[in-house]
């Protein structure tokens, strides 16, 4: 099997890498680039703790060769936030929205799209962008919460009461 | 109690920093130098004999580094309680999925094509998955000598449960089934194996029992317990399902044939075909009432399928059979309980173990008895609840009882008799209780309890050793917050090292709901003793007597003359300079005033408190589908004092989440003795539409044996969940849920039978 | 899950990938989004010595409206098309459906050609397309053919398309008349699940706007290739509206005796043709009653 090259822009990294063609972009990332925080949940897509954005789309990335991205330009949740956390990030830790966190960098991800392309997801439409990530731990209320107190309007906390 | 600082209080999780940022280093993300990709090779028949293993094509391939079997294993039988395990199947294999060989080579890549050349020739046998047809004459034998499939017995009594039944004003009898799930934790179980050169094998690994484990695995290894360390890195959930397993053992036996460190990675199908998921249960149940209201007797018998060998399924069934009658006040109560080996996955804990399957029948049988006599509900479980500071059937001394007010909280915050008498067809509201331990005394063997080391170095800087396990829920910020209140400083001077068996205390481990309580008070006993030495010191320096000396906010002062304040940094620094470089090191531990239950009567005090809860769902039934929606959801829950209440929130929510996939969509399904939906395309766990918005309340009546009040939430927050939601499906419907989960052909064909629902 | 070793060849235009493909011999695949594919590789299911990828191709991706025809290439994403407004405005019933694929994820990298030609019997873009009578354009090496979608399938993952063509476009006539579709998908969880059974239901009037002029209803999932009911539709076409709904049941009726699901781990055959008898009713209730608004309208 002939190795290809192929080049990637990862959190504005470039790389350039010579693979062969039956590598996923997960295990790519993972292990050539060492950026250990997208995770493998199941392989098969059916997860979500795959999820990177390729050209600002989430995608999973155990489902996509690595070559598919050549060319393209890669978020992972190393690169959410870059030099500071960023205010997602910090809504997420705030919020209760992580507990194993296992889930939670494709879980960002998924928000981060979400939040350039709509800036004030009504609840409605934050579970649509992240019906694709499953979460075993939170019950997914913290999670919508956190992703909505992003938006322009922050909503009233629920929840907890004493 | 003086006003706390620290405990009470929403902290973020502090390892969540670097969880969000992808910081956190889980146990698939470690690495070591010259690490290998380790695999296992399964069985692919229910039950099939080992003719022979070719496993020498495997080892020729170029980048394998060590091909293994039985044979390269010291042959040990072992278990984490009944010794039927061996780390691979010698002569014939017991499951789809048993282990059979495993390599380790230089990628996953190679590793798979090492597998794939491995031939193993099998003879199919007979196999049984039922555990019903398991205990029947003929049945095909999963063990040579366990006859009848029997893997234990239980059984246990009280009172004079015939005569009450006789006196019942109404008894219901019905039998339910609770089926097999899957825990689902979003990291699949992995392992990293290391030998060094004198042979000591340490393991990386999420595991809920460092020690525990650590013990039984010494024993398979044929080791002595010092020669294995474990260390527990950060791990993606557990829910029960991480606890012994064989592919720890595998690990290192390939790291002791290669040579080389080897992280072994279950595929997710692997995890879904050798995990360790829930003990699927028969129930047969027979309940009687007084025409009030008040329960008098209860007779159940439970049979569960332990799978192919033994994890803790017996310990499991025997919860089933016993642990809810501690729920209500119950004077009569008999139970039998047989875990019955069967050609399937080994079966083990599961938030709830044993307790939730239980409650969901006991909680269904309650609400038939409140139709019957016409009670309401809610009234007819704080007529029965367990209070404050009584004692239950089987001897348990019941503290703390929020039970009545958390029915009380969760009725008028779900508007409970507005809605329960509504009748609109097919929308539905139902209620369930629970209750549950905080640490099980039996189960843990040779003590329970919990106990710490807080470190405290001449910079001021904390460390809090543990030998529990944080899986994802906070239990390292719940030590460190207890750590913090005790100490006087603040939250961001804590930290929490990992567990490592070579220098944490020997914890039992995170099970049983018992992390808070027992590793708490742990914690606790050692940050107290830190706090001591230091007091004196400070005392020294602020010219008066220990007693009279104080720390908030990391500042010591006198209680008598509080203008004089000197930081804890500098009492730190001045006790090591005192001590000419050792740091302040508390010890303690904590001692619970539980007893073993007696053998026979099994009557004992097992758990220091006890938590309870109350749930409520509102549902909506498609009349035409089947398909149940759950649209509203309340939940009350007495957790003694909720040290983080945001963390304490997330576990409810997460609990009800995996309840309402449990009764509404989650099932391991078999054909021909093979698991066919071994997958997440066909085991369907909820997504975050299926999940309503769930109102949390915590009710804390302060319990007297836990830190700072505290008991535990990790399983009451699912066990009410399953007849919550079934009590609501019934009250839409008219059709009575006797299964798990909720099938929805079946519902409306139910529906249908009924004609058009009328509520009473 | 490792994907078993193949050449990778990225195809610089159309011709290129035809003639690639034509090289490659039969075990070659075509690549579009993958989340097909690769997954088929990685189950050991699909094993191709060959893999060409259809990226570097420009001008495969548009949706466009040309005299009277709606044009999809073939690899526009299920995501891209879910919001697209000239699909929304004339044939909003695909958008619906190719909404339902997967998750978010899938569906920004997914392609409605590759859905297409993976050809699952429950594939949720094929009965919206039979219903809106679409067709599809292959693109071979003698120029391109046009066939009707009623062609397209011939069994479980079986598609007309020879080996050394590639699917390269999809054209829907558009509605001249008042229309209205639904799809409605059968699934076990409230998001992201393979569609169990899968109803698409697409009305037009006559020029009046008072009658049915053609009702097309297509199903998935309950045969071996997703399915016209030709035998259900007669019950409504012709009728005027109000009418209309008075047929709805018996229309349910023949689309359900019509199907041919089979029992799986997912739901058994019976349920899945309960299913498909309620689904009907409940999409030709919504379309009627938007057909009888629109009425009132103009």
């Amino acid at each position: 099997m002939k190795h290809v090259r192929i080049h990637l822009v990862v959190n504005g990294e470039d790389y350039s890498l010579f693979i062969t063609p039956n590598r996923v972009l997960l295990d790519v990332l993972r292990e050539d680039l060492e950026l250990t925080g997208t995770k493998e949940g199941c392989g098969l897509g059916k997860c979500g703790a795959c999820t990177v954005l390729l050209d600002g789309r989430p995608v999973h990335a155990c489902l996509t060769l690595a070559l598919q991205a050549d060319g393209c330009q890669i978020t992972t949740i190393e690169g959410i936030g870059e030099k500071e956390v960023h205010p997602l990030q910090e809504a997420f830790i705030d919020k209760g929205a992580i507990q194993c966190g296992f889930c939670t960098p494709g879980m960002i991800n998924t928000a981060k799209a979400l939040l350039d392309a709509n800036a004030n997801p009504s609840e409605d439409e934050i579970k649509q962008a992240i019906a694709g990530n499953l979460c075993r731990c939170t019950g997914y209320n913290k999670i919508v919460d956190a992703i909505h107190s992003c938006g322009c309007q922050s909503e009233k906390e629920k929840g907890e009461v004493r | 109690m003086s006003q706390l600082d620290i405990v009470g209080k929403s902290f973020p999780q502090i390892a969540a920093r670097e969880k969000a940022t992808g910081e956190t280093k889980f146990v698939t993300d470690l690495v070591l130098p010259r690490m290998l990709c380790g695999q296992v090779l399964r069985s692919p028949y229910p039950h099939a004999k080992i003719i022979s293993i070719d496993t020498a094509k495997a080892a020729a391939l170029p980048g394998v580094k060590a091909v293994v079997t039985f044979q390269d294993t010291p042959k040990i039988k072992f278990g984490p309680r009944s010794e039927d395990w061996t780390i691979f199947a010698s002569d014939k294999t017991r499951f789809h999925g048993d282990e059979v060989a495993a390599v380790a080579a230089v990628d996953a890549d190679i590793a798979e094509q090492a597998l794939e050349l491995i031939r193993v020739e099998y003879k199919e046998l007979p196999y049984i998955i039922s555990p019903l047809d398991a205990m029947k004459q003929g049945a095909p034998l999963v063990h040579e000598d366990k006859p009848g499939n029997i893997g234990a017995e239980f059984k246990v009594e009280a009172g004079d449960v015939d005569r009450a039944m006789d006196d019942s004003y109404v008894v219901y009898e019905d039998h339910f089934y609770t089926n097999q799930v899957y825990q689902a934790y979003m990291e699949p179980m992995s392992a990293l194996a290391d030998v060094d050169l004198s042979g000591r094998v340490s393991i990386w690994t999420g595991t809920q029992i460092p020690n525990m484990m650590r013990m039984t695995y010494a024993k398979a290894l044929g080791m002595s317990p010092d020669s294995l360390r474990i260390v527990v890195p950060e791990y993606g959930g557990a829910f029960g399902g991480k606890m012994e397993n064989n592919i720890h053992l595998i690990a290192a036996v390939l790291a002791q044939k290669s040579g080389r460190p080897v992280k072994l990675v279950n595929t997710r199908h692997d995890d879904f075909l050798a995990g360790n998921p829930r003990v699927p249960m028969h129930f047969d149940i027979k309940i009687g009432a007084t025409q009030d209201g008040i329960l008098t007797a209860k007779d159940v018998k439970v049979v569960g399928a332990a799978g192919a060998r033994l994890v803790y399924s017996q310990v499991i069934v025997a919860t089933a059979c016993y642990r809810v009658d501690s729920l209500y006040r119950l004077k009569n109560v008999r139970a039998k309980g047989y875990t019955v080996y069967t050609n399937s996955v080994p079966t083990a804990c599961f938030r709830g173990f044993g307790n939730s399957q239980s409650t969901f029948v006991l909680e269904s049988a309650l609400d038939e008895l409140a139709i019957q006599l016409k009670i309401d509900p809610a009234e007819l479980r704080i007529k029965n609840g367990m209070g404050s500071n009584e004692t239950s059937v089987h001897g348990w001394k019941i503290g703390s009882s929020g039970l009545r007010e958390c029915v009380t909280k969760a009725s008028k915050a779900a508007n409970w008799s507005q809605k329960k008498n509504n009748k609109t067809p097919f929308k539905g509201i139902g209620l369930a209780c629970c209750n549950h331990v905080s640490g099980n005394r039996p189960f843990a063997r040779e003590f329970d309890g919990g106990s710490g080391i807080v470190r405290v170095g001449k910079d001021g800087r904390i460390t809090v050793f543990h030998g529990e396990s944080d899986m994802g829920q906070g239990q390292n910020t719940t030590f460190a917050q207890i750590v913090a209140e005790r100490l006087g400083v603040t939250m961001d001077m804590v930290n929490v090292a990992q567990v490592d068996t070579d220098i944490s205390p020997f914890g039992l481990g995170s099970f049983a709901t018992r992390g808070t309580l027992m590793g708490g008070n742990g914690v606790l006993a050692a940050a107290k003793d830190a706090y001591d030495q230091m007091a004196d010191i400070a005392a020294d320096m602020l010219n008066t007597k220990a007693a009279d000396v104080a720390c908030r906010k990391a500042m010591f002062f006198s209680k008598s003359s509080s203008e004089t304040k000197i930081s804890f940094q500098d009492i730190a620094s001045e006790a090591t300079i005192r001590h000419h470089g050792a740091p302040i090191v508390g010890t303690g531990f904590y001692k619970p005033p539980t007893e073993l239950p007696d053998p026979d009567t099994k009557k004992g005090n097992i758990s220091p408190a006890y938590p309870f809860g109350c749930q409520i769902a509102e549902v909506e039934v498609d009349p035409d589908t089947g398909q149940v929606s759950v649209t509203n959801f309340v939940a009350a829950h007495d957790v003694g004092r909720a040290i983080n209440p945001m963390a304490t929130v997330g576990q409810i929510q997460g609990g009800i989440a995996q309840g309402l996939g449990w009764t509404l969509m989650e099932n391991m399904a078999y054909e021909d003795g093979k698991m066919i939906n071994a997958d997440f395309v066909d085991y369907i766990v909820p997504s975050c539409f299926d999940i309503p918005d769930i109102k949390a309340i915590l009710v804390e009546p302060i319990e007297p044996n836990g830190p700072y009040g505290a008991k535990g939430i990790g399983e009451p927050a699912l066990n009410p969940t399953m007849a919550a939601i079934t009590n609501a499906i019934y009250d839409a419907t008219g059709v009575r849920i006797k299964e798990l989960p909720v099938n929805p052909q079946k519902l409306l064909a139910q529906i249908q039978k009924l004609g058009k629902h009328v509520k009473e | 899950m490792r994907i078993r070793p193949f050449d990778f060849k990225a195809a610089v235009s159309l011709q290129d990938a035809l003639i690639q493909l034509d090289q490659s011999g039969p075990d070659a695949k075509v690549l579009a989004g993958g989340t097909d594919l690769v997954l088929n590789m990685k189950k050991k299911k699909i094993l191709p010595s060959t893999v060409i990828s259809l990226h570097s191709i420009k001008n495969l991706e548009y949706v466009e409206e040309k005299n009277g025809m709606i044009h999809i290439g073939a690899m526009a994403k299920h995501a891209d098309l879910a919001i697209n407004p000239i699909l929304e405005k004339e044939v909003s019933i695909l958008c619906q459906a190719v909404g339902l694929i997967g998750s978010w994820q899938v569906r920004n990298i997914g392609t409605i050609g590759g859905n297409l030609c993976n050809a699952s019997p429950a594939a949720d873009s094929a009965p919206p397309l039979l219903a809106l009578d679409a067709s599809v354009v292959i693109a071979t090496l003698k120029g391109d053919k046009i066939i009707p979608i009623t062609s397209f399938f011939c069994g479980p993952a079986q598609t007309i398309i020879k080996s050394n063509e590639i699917l390269k476009e999809i054209l829907i006539k558009k509605p001249v008349n008042p229309s209205a579709g639904c799809y409605l998908k059968l699934r076990r969880r409230k998001a992201v699940d393979i569609s169990l059974a899968g109803v698409a239901f697409q009305a037009e009037t006559d020029p009046t706007g008072k009658r049915i002029g053609q009702v097309k209803i297509a199903l998935g999932g309950v045969a071996p290739t997703p399915i016209r009911v030709p035998d259900a539709e007669t019950c409504l076409t012709g009728l005027c509206i109000d009418d209309a709904f008075e047929k709805i049941a018996l229309c349910a009726q023949k689309a359900a005796r019509a199907s041919k699901p089979i029992d799986d781990v997912r739901a058994t055959a019976d349920y899945k043709s309960t299913i498909v008898n309620v689904f009907v009713q409940r999409c030709a209730q919504h379309v009627l009653t938007t057909l009888k608004n629109q009425r009132g309208k103009s």
